[in-house]
């Protein structure tokens, strides 16, 4: 069956059969493996693309069913060499080890952030409860998610005064 | 030209974020599960239905003739030549084949595999294969299978695999001396590693030229090459393993698995074709590796005064159905103690027993997580039977700098007493401890101790690295160290661009390929930062010498005097700058002098044979330290229990990068708290019963505790930069301190890991009983009413 | 592929999905997903067979979308649990369904799994099951002629008829003088699948209950009522000591059943709690 897909703004033909996934079509068919496969049971979160503005688990979702649907993947994030706020913030922020559950990580956060740059302490855990993350503890995602926040809500009202607070060098030794 | 990072001068001690951190937040990085060859075939394993059975025939005939079906190998495609993890210090327990032969040992067990088109046709095709078993008895309990008569399922007698007797000073006389005396039993479950990426591997094996190609998710590409080069008769430099980034290890893939083997050999019956296993999410955790089960009995002796006297007892380990690393898994179970506290008296024998359960093997901690769970709970109880704050006993007892344990370990940097200190004073614990029981809350602490830069694996256990500046000036590090993401590429590079005096963004590191990265024996034992970190360190000397020889040379200055400090070339005798050092490279490239530089270092950490009858001798280069509170709140209607918050100091000689090492002791604690609540693999006459993240539970973002972070720098005197390891220390202590915290909180003691709810309600329960028992307002039998 | 060969269908209005359904055998509605394709994946593992036809109704834009009907709401069926969860329309009765929602699985599969297909999945744990009892909610099916089926949740439930038509929507009445409280247990910790849950409506008259819905969810069974405890209470007065005293009056059956002592203890905990949190509630 042919159909067009739409993936990170682009349109992509392909070919597909009923009963394939959107994470099998991403990964085996387009040659996207960013987007990983770990539990394909809809447990751990690592397939989690954005479907609309949805975060969304792709080992669960049927190709045929998301024809004419924006689907945002960890490929799609990245502005040519500049990577997307809360990629950056992941970076600086130490947030990644393994970096396996990492790009389902980046596309929950992402989702989360889109619709709510200030998240509580409590919005973020319900938003990654889906997502496992076997190295890191969660902490230095949390500190990721609201250092992206911040740098999401200055592009959007961008401030004289703003400092840029984060370099690489600063580092609490409280988390 | 390059674009230097200023920001990155001096980068030892700097939070630079990882090395290859923008391939893994814009999800370019390659693991081997995202790597399609040409032609790829798949391949699946052939695995045994039964715990325990004789194999008398495999016909793979139908199968062969299955459209699409292109390589079936068994046993027979081997030489049966028996690997292991511990060939060094435990010759017999080299115990498992490439593919089994004449017996199966645990449901799972791998007699063969497939290699075939397409998964669907892999999978059909093991279908075809028809395996003629005669079924034997078998034995899932450790201490049913110690017992006379039990099924051998090895030539063990009595299936006991490694006997460890540790035995120092005069452990009777010292029990007689003792004011106070107690004993405890300790169980600890198995538990999965849970690795994100799977265990993967393609196999390629270039059939004219008779060489192996193996990518590989794996900590030890060199002890994988050592294997495969013994079991399938080849040189080493013939067996090329690559390992790409790793979608984290934790101990499950440090040794080989046979798909790796199988992977191999059905690529050399396909004619060469690659061939690629993957493991599904079940067989992740039903036939990959698992923490050992122990049983840890404990008797103890104390004086008044709070002298730890004596530590006695016997430590059990449920092994599963093959050695894998469980003999030093054992050992390290018992001589930990010996790096905590400062004690004469020692007797404790450790049994590493086979069952017919899946195969126990390496995990994070390496048996200290069921050690220090049960010897740090035990101690609390030690120094609640003789009265004293848990703390102060601990300080009394705590090893110090710069002396030899009874064992012979010699603990120069220690800073396990200011790690108690500084986790107690951040914790609030004279406030906290013992004085919040009316809302339920308690504090409790456990300390531990790990080697950081140990020899247990083969007889030299040396790193080596090279490192390579290029004509622009760009620096190539290779190592053989394998980064299973906790960052060791990073903090090496970090550790090369400091002793070279240029900027960590110079670097660019490749690790873990046998073809072309030196030796290293791999990731495990807290080891890389200490031995591989030493390597790196003396490769990027040697570089900058190369590079001083040159412009001393053309300067006509003696080298002695010449230095690179933060991208400049120095004159030391009166700091005045030659050259900065881009200019030094074209230099060393330049018409006259075309001088490679390719600066190389190799170490071995300082250590004394170990005794492993024994276990004396000094077996690490370094040891690290650590103090970990916990503070909780249990619902005595429920019994569940929350975590308020986690303290950690942790003794790491010198953060070569603060942030990775505070990432490493947050992911550390987060594991330790879901092995002590909740997380436990479950088998039901030898099947996984909970085989999937349904139902064995994980850590997640909800209700993930504060945890604050203390990193104590003591500067090792033989670390690189006084740096030690690190990663592992901080999961050891962490079940003891909930334990110890929930008793605080509620005066309960749970002594069996997982603590779930309804051990908490069931000892709730009891103890009310008990004390409605002793109080003398209430008759006896008013109360049984 | 985790998948066997199937058919897949996108029918684009309800009429489309109910004609089809009645007309295709082996035929099962894909609603969100997270329950079927988990349990086509089970299956082919097992080696089972698995459905020819998928109807999907992602594109019935018909069957999305939480609005109000005069005084009841109206879930649309393939409306997924976080946009009820986000609904403004979520007061009095109604605003027990965001601590509802917020439980249910993780945050992806609140993104993807709908309120119809939380129902009518017939998994042995539905998290709306015990809530939208208490709320008294009625379940609209519409078969291929367009013929209209009402029938409450509780029915729905205790009947476990096998609905031959399309779920189109569910309601629920607004009702400013109920008060409604939700107590669930999860097996072993924060990270853990729930274990129990229960849900206690009433509306109360002074100190007394008035047509108080006591409803119970299960692991191994559906939601289901417990209307000895629910005599109890008509007939008391809401006072500090009623969560206790609750505990004499269970229809044990319900919640012993198949039960471990720890499950047994924690339904009893469920039910002081939610019925203390009940009583705090009043006005």
């Amino acid at each position: 069956m042919k159909m067009t897909l739409n993936i990170n703004r682009k349109e992509h033909e392909v070919d597909i059969k009923g009963h394939e996934t959107l994470l099998e079509v991403l990964r085996d068919q387009l040659g996207m493996t960013g987007t990983k496969t770990s539990c394909n049971e809809s447990e751990c979160g690592a397939c989690t693309v954005i479907i609309g503005k949805k975060a969304t688990l792709s080992c669960i979702t049927l190709v045929a069913n998301v024809a004419g649907e924006e689907v945002t993947t960890i490929e799609g994030l990245a502005k040519g060499e500049e990577l997307h706020p809360v990629q950056q913030a992941f970076l600086d922020n130490g947030a990644a080890q393994c970096g396996f559950c990492i790009p389902g990580m980046i596309m929950s956060c992402t989702a989360l952030l889109n619709n709510n740059p200030n998240p509580t302490q409590e919005e973020m855990e319900y938003a990654l409860d889906g997502n496992i993350c076997r190295c890191t503890g969660y902490l230095k995602i949390f500190e990721a998610i609201r250092d992206a926040g911040g740098r999401l809500s200055e592009m959007e009202a961008p401030k004289e005064s703003t400092f840029y607070r984060h370099t690489p060098e600063t580092v609490s030794s409280k988390s | 030209m390059q674009t230097i990072n200023k920001d990155y001068v001096n980068p030892v001690g700097k939070s630079v974020p990882k090395i290859d951190g923008k391939g893994i937040v814009t999800g370019q990085i390659k693991y081997v599960f995202d790597v399609n060859l040409p032609n790829m075939l798949v391949g699946k394993m052939l695995r045994s239905p039964h715990p325990h059975a004789r194999i008398l025939s495999i016909d793979t005939s139908k199968a062969e003739k299955l459209p699409g079906v292109k390589a079936i190998v068994t046993s027979k495609d081997t030489h049966l030549i028996k690997y292991g993890s511990n060939e060094y210090f435990f010759p017999h327990t080299v115990d498992q084949l490439p593919l089994e032969d004449e017996k199966v040992r645990y449901i799972g067990d791998e007699i063969g595999a497939v290699a075939a088109v397409d998964e669907e046709t892999a999978e059909e095709a093991l279908k075809l294969i028809d395996v003629k078993y005669e079924l034997l008895p078998a034995v899932f309990d450790m201490e049913d299978a110690m017992k006379p008569g039990a099924p051998a399922i090895h030539e063990a007698m009595n299936n006991i695999a490694v006997i460890l007797p540790v035995n120092f000073g005069n452990a009777d006389r010292a029990l007689k001396e003792s004011d106070y005396i107690r004993e405890d039993i300790f169980r600890t479950q198995a538990a999965a590693h849970s690795s994100m990426e799977p265990h993967v591997c393609i196999g390629q094996w270039e059939n004219f030229s008779n060489k192996i190609t193996l990518w590989s998710s794996s900590q030890a590409p060199f002890k994988c090459r050592e294997s495969l080069a013994k079991c399938l008769k080849m040189d080493l430099n013939d067996v090329r393993v690559i390992k790409l980034a790793v979608g984290g290890g934790f101990g499950s893939k440090l040794e080989m698995l046979p798909m790796d083997f199988a992977a191999c050999l059905l690529s050399q019956k396909a004619g060469g074709l690659p061939v690629k296993i993957t493991y599904t999410r079940e067989e992740e955790f039903s036939f990959s590796r698992r923490k050992h089960g122990m049983i840890y009995k404990l008797k103890s002796g104390v004086k008044k005064d709070g002298t730890l006297m004596v530590m006695t007892g016997e430590v059990i380990a449920d092994g599963g159905a093959y050695c894998s690393y469980g003999p030093t898994v054992i050992a390290a179970a018992i001589m930990r103690t010996f790096m905590v506290y400062k004690i004469k008296n020692f007797r404790i024998n450790g049994y590493r027993v086979y069952t017919n359960n899946p195969i126990s093997g390496a995990i994070r901690g390496f048996g200290g997580v069921q050690s220090g769970f049960s010897v740090e709970s035990h101690i609390d109880m030690l120094a609640k039977g003789i009265g004293m704050d848990p703390v102060e006993f601990r300080m009394k007892n705590a090893t110090d700098p710069n002396m030899v344990t009874i064992n012979k370990m010699y603990l120069s940097s220690n800073g396990l007493k200011e790690c108690i200190t500084k986790a107690t004073e951040a914790a609030d614990w004279k406030n906290k401890h013992g004085k919040m029981r009316n809302m339920s809350r308690g504090i409790g602490i456990g300390i531990a101790a790990d080697v950081m830069g140990s020899k247990m694996y083969k007889s030299h256990e040396s790193a080596g690295s090279i490192v390579k500046v290029e004509e622009d000036g760009s620096v190539y590090l290779f190592t053989g160290a394998a980064d299973t993401g906790q960052g060791s590429n990073t903090a090496l590079s970090q550790i090369a661009a400091h002793e070279l005096g240029v900027s960590y963004s110079r670097i660019r590191c490749k690790s873990g390929d046998t073809e072309i990265t030196p030796f290293d024996t791999g990731s495990f034992a807290s080891r890389v930062t200490f031995i591989s970190g030493n390597a790196t360190k003396r490769a990027a000397n040697d570089a900058k010498k190369q590079i001083l020889s040159v412009v001393a040379e053309e300067f006509k200055a003696a080298i002695e005097d010449l230095d690179i400090i933060a991208e400049q070339v120095v004159n030391k005798k009166d700091n005045s700058v030659i050259m900065n050092f881009d200019k030094a490279l074209d230099l060393c490239y330049s018409f006259n002098y075309g001088r490679q530089i390719i600066g190389r270092g190799s170490y071995n950490p300082k250590t004394t044979p170990v005794d492993f009858r024994t276990a004396e001798g000094n077996v690490s280069g370094s040891y690290g330290f650590e103090a970990q509170i916990a503070e909780v709140e249990v619902d005595r209607e429920t019994g569940q229990v929350k975590i308020i918050k986690m303290w950690d100091a942790h003794d790491i000689g010198k953060a070569i990068n603060p942030q990775a090492v505070i990432g490493q002791i947050e992911g550390s604690m987060a594991m330790g708290i879901g092995y002590t609540l909740y997380e436990d693999l479950k088998f039901k006459n030898g099947r996984v019963v909970n085989a999937n993240f349904a139902n064995y539970r994980l850590p997640k973002s909800l209700g993930t505790p504060p945890m604050e972070t203390i990193l104590i720098e003591t500067i090792d005197p033989e670390g690189p930069f006084g740096a030690k390891g690190m990663g592992e220390a901080s999961l050891l202590p962490t079940s003891a301190a909930i334990a110890n915290a929930i008793e605080d909180a509620v005066g309960v003691r749970i002594k069996e890991l997982p603590i779930t709810p309804d051990k908490i309600l069931k000892a709730l329960k009891e103890k009310e009983e008990q004390e409605r028992l002793k109080s003398p307002e209430t008759p006896v039998s008013a109360a049984r009413g | 592929m985790l998948l066997n060969p199937l058919t897949f269908y996108a029918p684009q209005s309800l009429q489309e999905a109910t004609k089809l359904y009645a007309s295709l055998s082996e035929a099962r509605i894909l609603a969100g997903g997270t329950f079927l394709l988990n349990s086509l994946k089970l299956l082919k593992r097992k080696g089972l067979k698995t459905p020819q036809n998928i109807i999907s109704l992602r594109k019935v834009e018909e069957l999305k979308g939480v609005k109000f009907a005069g005084d009841s709401l109206s879930i649309g069926s393939i409306t997924v649990i976080n946009d009820l969860f986000n609904s403004a329309h979520l007061t009095d009765n109604l605003a027990i369904l965001r601590t509802v929602c917020r439980n249910i699985s993780t945050n992806p599969i609140r993104n993807m799994a709908t309120i119809g297909g939380n129902l009518t999945s017939r998994y042995t744990w539905t998290e709306l099951g015990a809530p939208l009892i208490a709320l008294e909610a009625m379940l609209n099916f519409v078969g291929p002629n367009g013929e209209q089926e009402q029938i409450s949740v509780e029915e729905f439930f205790k009947n476990g008829a096998k609905a031959t038509k399309i779920l189109s929507h569910v309601s629920i009445r607004r009702d400013k003088t109920a008060t409604v409280s939700y107590y669930r247990v999860k097996k072993m910790s924060d990270v853990d699948v729930p274990l129990l849950g229960v849900c206690i409506k009433t509306n109360f008259i002074g100190d007394r209950f008035s047509k108080t819905r006591v409803c119970i969810n299960n692991t191994i069974t559906f939601a289901q009522r417990d209307s000895v405890l629910e005599e109890f209470l008509e007939k008391s007065e809401a006072s500090k000591n009623i969560p206790q005293e609750a505990l004499e009056h269970l229809n044990t059956a319900i919640y012993d059943n198949r039960s471990d002592d720890y499950k047994k203890a924690m339904f009893r905990v469920a039910i002081k709690r939610a019925l203390a949190d009940l009583i705090g509630r009043k006005k």
